[in-house]
């Protein structure tokens, strides 16, 4: 469904000398339909480039080479939903509004995307603050928010980068049991999700697969599937990030 | 007693003080009244000349506040149109700077001859005071606000004129609401300044007519008039700040 074959990307200096920073080498890795894939990596290994390479989000004076393919949909339109680290929440639009930007943006027709918006509201624990600005929320809130929002695009492709990396060590623990709660994407369902981190925990609560990269240039050096009880060795994921 | 009626009594009681000095200084020093005149006097003169004065402040106040929509419009317009075509920016800039080396009042001359004795010439000299404070203030609040925003549009399947509706347009209000609070301290100014080079009615004529008639009571009296102008201004401007962005704390309004 998503997928990215040899894709290398590099950004030349800013100021046009010394040598280009090498973000991406050659990097192969699919995602299937059905499919909660988390990318595990140290800061600064290239996995947010990679997230904007799949949502059309790369600066252009990026070079890039390899293959990038996104589902699109009939109209041409890339399939996918990118959710920023920082919320983006815009402090000028209360709650709901700032929900429906997701509609807005994505073209879905503001009267199928109201009701929903107001029923998933309450679905992610927001009911009751429709009305309230975004500087009124707390963090947790606003990110699950920002998601609302990224869901509201009704796009099959969610793409989340850090969605909880700006929370404290408890709060992104609570989000993250409620997420794997939510249950955003299902075996058989048509949605796909790719979320990047640096945390194991996040990973492992929330993927059925984990790709773990090298620091910069950032290459895949292991790979896991989600299987049993308990889900992943956590030891072996935390050597693998450390090797 | 709260910091906010603690500061405006502090204020108050300095204001009062001063006055009274100056009361003082004139009767003490025996100084004559076409020199300076105390403010009782001018106090006086004021009520006294009141049915004259009503004209000349409507006068100023138009063209104050016609000069203030027009300028921040402009302003306005002119930064949105440079955050979305960047080459209209460009072209724009060079012709900006210039107009900005140039002192309005100098231009005043200028505008008399082109637009006339009347209303338009000192509008056109407000606005030209106005916009590039706006222009500055709108700019630099799309800016702040954009790389970000426009990304999480742009993540979301938004087009470019999405990221113009929802982010850039709604950014740069209350960046412009901030540079029309600075403008409106200059806009009375700028309308008094072109009425003294010509006009019939207006603050700035009365005050050439006073300086003529070695009136220097009726002189305070046009500068008490400007300033309490410029503050109803202000006033009005923070209030529709608050009606127009109620999101931001009350501290981001001043």
């Amino acid at each position: 469904m998503l997928a990215v074959r040899d894709l290398t990307v590099a950004f030349p200096p800013a100021r046009g000398k010394g040598d280009a920073t090498v973000a991406l080498d050659r990097l192969t890795l699919e995602v299937s339909r059905g499919e909660f894939v988390a990318v595990l990596g140290p800061s600064g290994c290239g996995k947010s480039t990679l997230l904007r390479a799949w949502g059309g989000l790369l600066v252009e004076r990026a070079r890039v080479s390899g293959e990038i393919a996104v589902p699109r949909a009939s109209d041409g339109t890339r399939a996918t939903a990118w959710m920023p680290q920082r919320d983006g929440l815009l402090p000028w639009r209360r709650a709901l509004s700032n929900a429906m930007v997701g509609a807005i943006a994505a073209g879905v027709p503001r009267e199928r995307a109201l009701p929903r918006a107001r029923a998933l509201l309450v679905e992610f624990g927001l009911g009751g603050f429709e009305d309230a600005w975004p500087h009124e929320l707390s963090g947790g809130m606003r990110q699950r928010l920002a998601l609302l929002r990224t869901c509201l695009t009704e796009r099959p492709v969610l793409l989340l980068d850090e969605p909880f990396g700006a929370l404290d060590p408890v709060t992104r623990r609570r989000m993250n049991a409620w997420l794997a709660s939510v249950g955003l994407v299902s075996q058989d369902g048509e949605r796909a999700v790719a979320l990047v981190t640096h945390d194991v925990d996040e990973a492992i609560t929330l993927a059925d697969r984990i790709v773990v990269m090298s620091g910069r240039p950032g290459r895949i050096v292991h790979e896991v599937q989600a299987h049993g009880e308990s889900r992943y060795d956590r030891e072996a994921l935390l050597a693998s990030l450390d090797a | 007693m709260t910091p906010r009626t603690r500061a405006a009594l502090v204020g108050g009681v300095t204001v009062a003080v001063l006055i009274a000095a100056w009361e003082a200084a004139v009767r003490m020093g025996d100084l004559p009244p076409f020199v300076l005149p105390a403010p009782s006097h001018v106090a006086a003169t004021a009520v006294g000349s009141a049915p004259l004065l009503g004209p000349h402040v409507l006068t100023t106040a138009t063209e104050a506040v016609l000069g203030l929509a027009l300028g921040a419009t402009v302003g306005w317009l002119l930064a949105v149109l440079t955050a979305t075509i960047p080459t209209t920016g460009q072209v724009a800039q060079p012709v900006v700077l210039l107009s900005q080396t140039i002192p309005t009042v100098v231009l005043a001359p200028l505008m008399i001859l082109w637009a006339g004795f009347g209303l338009t010439s000192k509008v056109v000299l407000v606005a030209l005071t106005v916009f590039f404070p706006v222009l500055i203030a709108s700019s630099a609040a799309i800016r702040d606000v954009d790389a970000e925003h426009a990304d999480m549009v742009a993540g979301l399947g938004g087009t470019r004129r999405h990221q113009l509706w929802i982010v850039r347009l709604p950014a740069s209000v209350p960046g412009a609401l901030a540079g029309l609070r600075i403008a409106a301290t200059y806009a009375v100014g700028a309308a008094v300044v072109s009425e003294y080079l010509a006009g019939a009615s207006g603050i700035g004529v009365f005050i050439q007519r006073s300086r003529k008639a070695y009136a220097v009571d009726q002189i305070f009296v046009g500068i008490a008039l400007i300033a309490i102008l410029t503050a109803v201004l202000v006033l009005a401007i923070v209030a529709l700040r608050r009606a127009l962005t109620p999101w931001q704390p009350a501290h981001a309004r001043l």
